[in-house]
């Protein structure tokens, strides 16, 4: 696993995720959320979007993930801090651009643009604390 | 109509809830891209060391490590039970997840008993828009405080 003497500010990660038509209703299942905007067409219709939307929480998930693989362990990943700017409609393809912004001792933090096919940002100020000293 | 400040302060919880494997290992595989479930073939990219029993008994923690946002399978109830709660009388297609903040500290592993207790924080208006956050805390059986979450809606009015 990488030590705290692997990590250096201006460290870049990429993560590319798919809200493919399956995504919502898998994330509903695990996670819980079955609120209908999110597994109904229909329902994402008469928000006013152009289907069904992902979870937010989907999109920080993935955010999670990025940060996770650059940091090495899941547990690692101590302060998450999302605003979710923009709906992630079905088909959607997510590209998340992670950096790191500084070490100092054990603490990283990490800053993450989220832009969907169309550049549009779905997160806003997206930053994630990791800590090296945790087991 | 605003959502009334009053509620500042409501209460939702305490909720019990108990970590498994296999919910570890499904919520990875379904945020990776791959299918969770009995039809389930494609496993996406997860950590292994929250879905692989093997690769997780050689890593640091000796067993699975739920994913960061895994809380979200017990610390969402009370931030859901606001949105919904007829006290507030929100209507749920005009209310998105606006904002989201973890702060987690122990690592969460199978077999936790965890309890989730939550709180209406915030109520504001911005123009057309109400705001409702709702602040989580979670502990394990030994008392230690493995989340707490900010959870935040916005309502459009």
């Amino acid at each position: 696993m990488k030590q705290a003497s692997d990590f250096h500010v201006g460290d870049s990660f990429e993560l590319v995720r798919e809200a493919d038509r399956y995504r919502p209703i898998y994330y509903a299942a695990v996670s819980g959320d079955f609120n209908p905007i999110h597994i109904d067409r229909e329902v994402g219709r008469a928000a006013g979007f152009p289907d069904a939307i992902l979870q937010g929480m989907c999109t920080m998930a993935w955010l999670a993930d990025a940060c996770t693989a650059y940091l090495g362990d899941p547990a690692r990943v101590k302060r998450l801090r999302v605003r979710f700017s923009r709906p992630v409609v079905v088909g959607d393809v997510v590209t998340f651009r992670g950096r790191c912004v500084a070490v100092e001792g054990p603490v990283v933090r990490l800053e993450v643009e989220a832009r969907n096919q169309r550049g549009e940002e779905v997160l806003k100020g997206a930053s994630a604390e990791g800590w090296l000293e945790t087991v | 109509m605003p959502i009334d400040p009053r509620h500042v302060g409501r209460r939702y919880g305490p909720f019990r809830s108990t970590v498994c494997a296999d919910q570890i290992r499904s919520f990875a595989i379904a945020v990776a891209g791959g299918s969770p479930g009995y039809f389930g073939t494609a496993v996406g990219d997860p950590h292994p060391w929250s879905v692989d029993d093997e690769a997780a008994s050689r890593s640091p923690h000796g067993a699975l490590v739920a994913p960061p946002t895994f809380g979200v399978t017990f610390a969402m109830k009370p931030f859901a039970l606001a949105c919904s709660d007829p006290e507030l009388g929100i209507d749920l297609l005009r209310l998105l997840h606006a904002e989201q903040e973890f702060e987690h500290g122990a690592p969460i592993r199978p077999g936790d008993e965890l309890t989730t207790v939550g709180e209406i924080v915030e109520i504001r208006s911005r123009g057309a828009l109400d705001f409702l956050a709702v602040r989580t805390e979670t502990v394990n059986a030994a008392g230690e405080r493995v989340l707490v979450g900010r959870w935040t809606a916005v309502v459009r009015r």
